[in-house]
């Protein structure tokens, strides 16, 4: 064994605990295997299934569809997770190197009472414990009426021990096993308990003088408790003797070693990117790294760890404040990025927003090496998490697609690449399936992945194309926008249908651009007919569905639903072009039919609602028709129709866009009703 | 042991048959053992290096290289054996586990036989035998049958021993054109390759005897059910596989001769009645291929009585006793497939069969019974059929040289029988076939000016002859009509003798097609007009499927492709009937008046145009209806339930392509299509710019509609105020009119939507002697092609993206409200994540306790457990103690 068997014996007894630990758990998985010569790489195989584990558990927790995304993470973060194991031993003797310094050994038992919170697990601690003492008095009876029993218990205890420890390491070689047990038993007794004077005085020498030997100590101590818990304390060089220290300590250097480092590295406070940069060679620089690299560490294990909102949020502020220290370690800004990802799909709402910020603070200040990696995983992650629409579902999906756009707004320059290839797919699919026209393509167009990416594209278009010239992205999401819209016609697929009008929409507004989008709406004029079928439907909500259900088709909600979506979606793009001076010949046509289904309509409140809809379009173009007798220009003139009643337009008290105000209005009623 | 055929050859699992037999191999397939022999004979492994994978070439059916072609398909499937996967792969296109399972096992098993085989060849070897129609038995020539399976042992043997002599020669022999070769000196090549491989095999037999042996020995000693199990499938395997080899072989005899062979096609016929369904379609199939190839190029006259009396030679009385044979065959097998085509199992084979033949023999004898069921089965349900059938009758119409046009009009007649019987509701493919025939317009014409000159000169000649040589005498005048009886005598020798026909019947063959397809068209037409009286009472699945007027589509088109040909008589009905079905009804809700979608009634109008333009161009009658129509179809359209390459050819049809327009109308179909693009698509609204472009550019006063001239209401006669709801374009007063709708449609996201725009308003644009070229290249339907999303998508997906040059790197928010996000990271209070902190590690530490608990809980229950086995352990101890004791005392 040699070299390599002291390093693996130094780690085993470090890791090998919790290792078998979860061994035991998944049994199943491992228990075959044959007993490996490298032990280090098994160990960080098993490492990596640990914290695999532990995401795995953690995103049952969070996540809608655990199963599908658990699936893709597993792999990376098990590689991740080793590697950063692998890189963390290395560094481990630099860091543990415990130079004199004042350590106050008396220890102060504390004898907490407060366990409110945890009630359930104490109870159970408490039963367990009471049942020990009933087993040992039982024990101590038996052994005091039976004096020969102690020496034979003595004799089969070793016997019993190795019994038991063998079922639970099934792959251990035996000498190796006991080695570790010796070794831990000796370790036990080497092992400081840190008391709350200890930490103080620790913490006030780091202040003092920060070079000295005190941050290393603290540090090995922040280690001991991101790993607490993590670990089997057993491990651990140090134990906290109560709560206290254990939260000062995650607290004070938390809070304080952002400031610690920078003072160490002669940077102002706001540590920027290439002040690090430039210190990279010197010898402080050399001094702090091994520091820095445990703290950061430290830090990414108890994000992982952690499950608690504000904890993780805590800690979020304070990497962001230190972001620019991770320029040095790469595979650590991985894991990071990995993890934020992760936090900002699954969180809840403030914790996402957090860890986005980290992201965005990771695409600004590391912009050249990380951007590119920060749009690929935001944006896969969306596409993963995306797949399907839940009622309370949509908050969150707004917050997602906003977040990408802010990130991919950063700078064009790369993202607008990114966005052309996303939209150069989403039309592949798109042609494709138009030219098979089978049923299980049109499902790959006919889903809310596909519905919400074209949806995000069409708001960083929305929101980039006032400052910068994205006429081609433009362009191509028109016409995937329409070509979704002609794929499924019927009257199912209104909703898909009118998603695509409000998209539309969107990008008219946005760009200036003329889209002609009253044609969608058309279709459903013509086949309200006969609504029979007035039972009290729950609601149809327009905005949760693709396709509307079969049994819905005929009931007057249905009916509502598209009337007043139809209204609402008419009038936006109306309004757009309100002081057009093409406003009569734009509102003609659907004017016509219009008035057409007016007549059709026997439901007396949908006719009022189609009879204003039609007065005001009315009334605009009369207006419009009166301000345009008098003019002299011709059409041809287009510098004179832009200036076209360009006055009116700054002034917002037209009746036309007061009504438009007025359907928005109920629209958003009508969904916070339901 | 009744046989032991080189099972092997056939490595085919019995799904095979049951895929459609439609590609070329797979027809070869069933012949293989016919062409095989015939060629030389190849070395079958060269021919897997050199192509192991792919199948052969399609080639076409009249093709006689077909031999060829299944040729190198058996000999791969030969070879194959050694690979089951490959013929699995082959012959299925699928290796489902369970078929590689079962093929394992035969496989072993096949092994096994020709080791049995090997032993007793000289005796099995003429087992190739075949129950006569008789009933007797009857051997066939044993030096044929032989030879035969020394082939395909060859050819194992060839590829197992590697016989570097052998590969060389099979495959220097394949490399000389075998195309070009004399059939008898291939046979003598391949015959003395034969006699070396019988001295191969005699040589290798002892080794293979001893291997039997010892296979005898383990075989005999594990015989369970399994083997059992297989042998039963093996036996019915075997039993497949010798029929294939007996049809093969009999087909062969065929093709090599078959003018002495001829009997055979009975034998054939006879296999196509087995119980076996396989069998009896290889049989189907093999037979068409035979009769492909065999059945010669003229129709077969059976002599009457009176020929039979008359004393022939030998050599006619064979050729007599060949056709008879041949056309009594053919008779039974046609009756045969027309029987099996009620079969659902056998339908689609005997279908395929027939089309075969119909296609490869239109000019033999019985064709019409082949064209009756072809054009039956041009209505089946079932997809792959009626294509066929389709085809079959496309080719036939198209290639009318093999049948002088006879059959076509047969089709068209038998077709427009159909269409009456079954009151319209058929598939629309039924008239989709009327589109692929040609008529000769010249044949028409050319011939009765002919006739006028003739008879102009005859009669001028006997005017001269009677005013000259009346009195000539009368010995010339006999000399003369001798030379005219002779020179007609010869004529009509001529006549008979030349293929080609007669100008005259082709003529009447084609105006009774054409009165038969207009016949037809006109009666869906008539059926479309009062279909509200008689809605189908079928409750066949098939009439619903197929929607309301499925034949009306077809129709039109056909309509508008012989327009040119309909007679002047039936035009004026036929343009009341298209005014009616196009819905000209004066009420603007055209839909409620009939059932015709917007799609088949823009077809109504744009075949109505087609027939005005091409019959009636001098008469220029005035097709106001239908303009007024489009005029309000245009608000009709609906881009997702109507056809937008229908709207697109309307337009050119009726706008773009029509000589020259009333003002008035012209201005309002103007600014109605301005309108309509303001609402639609941009492939709807490129094709109405390009019309209303066109139509500015030929109504110089329409141009006015540019201006916006106080004056214009000047010209707008009666309505002085435009009115877009109008629906007679006459009245919507649309030259008071300005186009407006240009400067937005100028905004157009589309750069070929709003560049068009643009170009019409600028001045230089409207200017006619500068556009002419640019408008006479692009018409509204390829406009509209061109912008459909299918193309755009194409033309996107293919771009590179070349990122803008401003760059703004911000670190401004752009969608979020940046104040409430900075709200967020102060929200956080430091005592409450200390106190989470605290939490958190209470939570662990409870955590490790209870695991620490546990497991001293564990341990003291244990030793609290050991107790009791120190008891018992003391308890034995005391026995045995007293047991000591007890033999002490």
């Amino acid at each position: 064994m040699g070299k390599l068997g002291k390093k693996a014996r130094k780690f085993a007894k470090k890791k090998l605990q919790c290792v078998m630990r979860n061994n035991r758990k998944f049994k199943s998985r491992f228990k075959h295997k044959a007993a490996s010569v490298n032990k280090k790489g098994r160990i960080g195989k098993s490492d990596s299934l640990s914290s695999e584990q532990h995401f795995e558990e953690k995103s049952v927790d969070n996540t809608i569809d655990a199963a599908a995304f658990s699936n893709c993470l597993d792999n990376i973060y098990g590689e991740d997770d080793a590697d950063l194991m692998e890189n963390g031993s290395e560094d481990e003797s630099i860091v543990l190197q415990d130079s004199d310094c004042p350590y106050i050994s008396d220890v102060e038992l504390d004898n907490d009472k407060d366990s409110g919170e945890h009630a359930a697990l104490s109870e159970s601690n408490k039963d367990i414990h009471i049942k020990i003492v009933e087993k040992k008095q039982k024990l101590d009876r038996l052994l005091k009426k039976v004096p020969k029993f102690s020496k034979f218990l003595e004799s089969r205890r070793a016997d019993l021990q190795k019994s038991k420890n063998e079922d639970d390491s099934d792959d251990e070689g035996d000498t190796n096993y006991l080695n570790g047990v010796s070794t831990s038993e000796e370790h036990l007794n080497n092992r400081r308990v840190i008391n709350s004077c200890t930490v103080d005085l620790w913490c006030w020498l780091v202040i003092e003088q920060p070079e000295g030997p005190a941050l290393s100590n603290l540090l090995n101590v922040f280690q001991a408790a991101c790993f607490y818990g993590f670990d089997l304390d057993e491990g651990q060089l140090h134990e906290f003797s109560d709560k206290k220290v254990f939260s000062k300590v995650l607290m004070f250097v938390l809070s304080e070693a952002d400031g610690i480092f920078c003072k160490l590295l002669g940077v102002a406070d706001s540590c920027s990117k290439a002040s690090i940069l430039k210190s990279m060679n010197t010898s402080e620089w050399e001094n702090v790294r091994p520091f820095l690299r445990s703290y950061l560490k430290s830090c990414l294990l108890l994000l992982n760890q952690v499950t608690d909102g504000q904890i993780l949020i805590f800690i979020l502020s304070r990497i962001k404040s230190s972001i620019a220290f991770f320029a040095a370690f790469p595979s650590l800004t991985e894991f990071l990025i990995k993890i934020l990802v992760h936090l900002w799909v699954t969180g809840e709402e403030s914790l996402a927003l957090c860890s986005f910020l980290v992201v965005r603070e990771i695409a600004l200040k590391l912009h050249s090496n990380w951007y590119d990696s920060c749009l690929m995983k935001t944006y896969k992650a969306f596409i993963g998490h995306s797949k399907f629409f839940e009622p309370g579902n949509h908050k969150k999906m707004d917050f997602l697609q906003n977040s990408i756009v802010e990130l991919y707004s950063l700078d064009l320059q790369i993202s607008c690449q990114k966005v052309f290839v996303s939209l150069q797919q989403l039309a592949n699919i798109l042609s494709q399936t138009i030219k098979t026209m089978k049923k299980d393509e049109l499902k790959k167009i006919h889903n809310w992945q596909y519905i919400n990416c074209i949806s995000l594209w069409v708001k960083f278009i929305v929101c980039n194309i006032k400052d910068h010239d994205l006429q081609r992205l433009l362009s191509l999401s028109i016409l995937i926008i329409n070509g979704i819209a002609h794929l499924f016609p019927g009257l199912r697929y209104l909703p898909l249908r009118f998603k695509c009008v409000q998209m539309l929409n969107q990008l008219s507004f946005s760009s200036g651009v003329f889209i002609p989008v009253a044609s969608f709406i058309f279709d459903f004029l013509d086949h309200n007919e006969n609504i029979t079928d007035t039972t009290r439907v729950k609601s149809c909500d327009f905005s949760s569905v693709l396709k509307v259900p079969k049994h819905l088709l005929k009931s007057c909600k249905f009916q509502e639903e598209c009337i007043f979506s139809a209204i609402e979606l008419l009038s936006a793009h109306f309004s757009q072009w309100r002081y057009h001076i093409s406003f009569p010949e734009l509102s003609t046509i659907p004017l016509i039919l219009f008035k057409r289904f007016h007549e059709k309509l026997n439901n007396e409140a949908f006719r009022r609602q189609v009879k204003r809809f039609i007065d005001q379009v009315e009334q605009n173009k009369e207006y419009i028709e009166r301000k345009r007798d008098v003019l002299s220009f011709s059409p041809g003139d287009l510098a004179a129709i832009d200036s076209f009643l360009q006055m009116e337009k700054s002034g917002c008290d037209c009746s036309f866009s007061k009504y438009y105000d007025s359907i928005q209005e109920n629209s958003r009623s009508r969904i916070a009703q339901t | 042991m009744e046989s032991h055929s080189p099972l092997y050859l056939f490595p085919l699992p019995r799904k095979t048959e049951e895929r459609p037999i439609g590609g070329q191999h797979s027809l070869g397939f069933y012949l293989h053992g016919i062409e095989g022999p015939l060629e030389d004979d190849v070395d079958g492994a060269s021919i897997i290096n050199e192509d192991p994978g792919d199948f052969p070439p399609e080639t076409c059916p009249d093709d006689l290289q077909i031999s060829y072609h299944d040729c190198r398909f058996i000999e791969r499937l030969t070879i194959s054996e050694i690979n089951t996967h490959t013929i699995l792969s082959l012959t299925t296109g699928e290796n489902s586990p369970e078929n590689l399972e079962i093929f394992q096992k035969l496989r072993d098993r096949r092994r096994r036989e020709r080791l049995l085989e090997a032993n007793d060849t000289e005796t099995n070897w003429c087992d190739a035998t075949s129950p006569n129609p008789s009933g007797r038995v009857r051997h066939r020539s044993r030096k044929q049958t032989v030879n035969l399976h020394e082939v395909w042992n060859w050819r194992e043997l060839g590829h197992g021993l590697k016989s570097p002599g052998l590969g060389r020669r099979g495959s220097s022999c394949r490399r000389r054109g075998r195309q070009l070769e004399p059939r008898r000196v291939r046979r003598d090549i391949v015959g003395r390759k034969w006699r070396e491989v019988r001295e191969l095999l005699q040589k290798n037999r002892p080794r293979e005897e001893m291997s039997l042996d010892r296979f005898l020995f383990t075989n005999l000693a594990d015989r369970d059910d399994d083997i059992a199990k297989v042998e039963k499938e093996l036996s019915a395997e075997e039993v497949f596989a010798r029929k294939k080899i007996k049809l093969a072989e009999v087909g062969m005899s065929l093709l090599e001769d078959p003018e002495s062979n001829i009997k055979c096609l009975k034998e054939l016929l006879h296999i196509c009645n087995e119980k076996d369904h396989n069998i009896a379609k290889l049989g189907l199939m093999s037979l068409v291929a035979v009769f492909k190839d065999i059945i010669p190029g003229y129709r077969i006259r059976l002599p009457t009585e009176k020929e039979l009396e008359m004393k022939v030679s030998k050599e006619i009385r064979q050729t007599r006793f060949y056709e008879s044979t041949l056309l009594s065959s053919y008779k039974a097998y046609l009756l045969k497939l027309i029987a099996l085509e009620e079969d659902p199992s056998f339908h689609c084979v005997a279908v395929r069969c027939m089309c075969i033949l119909l296609d490869a023999v239109p000019h033999f004898n019985f064709r019409e019974n082949l064209v009756a069921v072809v054009v039956r089965n041009l209505n089946s349900s079932d997809d792959v059929v009626r294509k066929l059938c389709c085809e079959t009758l496309r080719s036939l119409f198209t290639n009318e040289g093999k049948h002088e046009g006879q059959v076509t009009l047969e089709a068209v007649l038998l077709i427009s029988e159909l269409v009456k019987a079954h009151d319209c509701h058929l598939h629309p493919d039924i008239l989709e076939v009327f589109l692929s025939l040609k008529f000769d317009e010249d044949l028409g014409k050319a011939r009765p000016k002919e006739n006028a000159k003739v008879s102009k000169k005859k009669k001028r000649k006997k005017y001269l002859e009677q005013s000259n040589q009346l009195p000539s005498t009368d010995g010339k005048r006999r000399k003369h009509e001798l030379m005219t009886k002779t020179r007609e005598e010869l004529n009509a020798d001529m006549k008979s003798v030349s293929f080609t026909p007669d100008n005259d019947e082709r003529r009447a063959a084609q105006s009774e097609i054409l009165s038969a397809i207009f016949g037809t068209y006109f009666r869906i037409i008539r059926h479309c007009m009062d279909s509200s009286l008689s809605r189908p009472m079928l409750n066949d699945i098939s009439s619903i499927r197929l929607g309301q007027h499925p034949l009306l589509g077809p129709c039109l088109t056909g309509l508008g492709k012989f327009s040119h040909l309909i007679d002047l008589d039936f035009m004026g009905a036929l343009m009341g009937s298209l005014k009616k079905l196009a819905g000209h009804s004066g009420s603007h809700c055209g839909s409620t008046s009939n059932s015709l979608t917007v799609s088949e009634k823009l077809q109504c109008c744009i075949v109505a145009f087609r027939v005005m333009r091409n019959n009636l161009d001098a008469l220029n009658v005035d097709l106001q209806e239908f303009y007024v129509q489009l005029y309000n179809l245009l608000l009709e359209y609906r881009p997702f339930r109507d056809r937008g390459d229908v709207l697109a050819e309307a337009l050119k049809t009726m706008l773009w392509e029509g000589k020259q327009h009333d003002m008035h109308r012209a201005a309002a179909f103007v600014k109605r299509l301005a309108t309509f693009s303001l609402s639609f698509g941009s492939p709807e609204a490129l094709a109405a710019l390009v019309t209303i472009k066109h139509l500015l550019l030929r109504n110089s006063k329409c141009r006015g509609l540019l201006e916006n001239d106080p004056g214009g209401g000047s010209l707008s006669g009666l309505v002085v105020k435009y009115r877009p709801d109008a629906s007679d374009p006459h009245l919507s007063g649309a030259l008071a009119s300005v186009l407006w709708e240009l400067s937005l449609l100028s905004k157009h996201y589309n750069p070929s939507v709003s560049s068009a725009a643009s170009s019409m308003l600028s001045t230089e644009g409207m200017n006619p002697s500068q556009t002419q070229a640019f408008l006479s290249t692009v018409s509204p339907t390829k406009a509209f092609e061109d912008l459909t999303t299918e193309q755009e998508l194409f033309k996107a997906a293919n771009k590179k993206f070349s990122p803008s040059r401003k760059i703004k790197s911000g670190n401004e928010f752009v969608l979020m409200n940046a104040e409430d996000v900075r709200k967020i990271e102060s929200v956080v209070d430091e005592d409450v994540v200390e106190g989470k902190f605290e939490e958190h590690f209470k939570l662990l530490k409870d955590f490790d306790e209870n695991e620490r608990l546990r497991l001293e809980l564990d341990r003291t229950s244990a030793a609290i457990r050991l107790y009791g086995e120190y008891r018992q352990q003391k308890k034995l101890k005391r026995k045995a103690k007293e047991d000591k004791k007890r033999k002490c005392l």
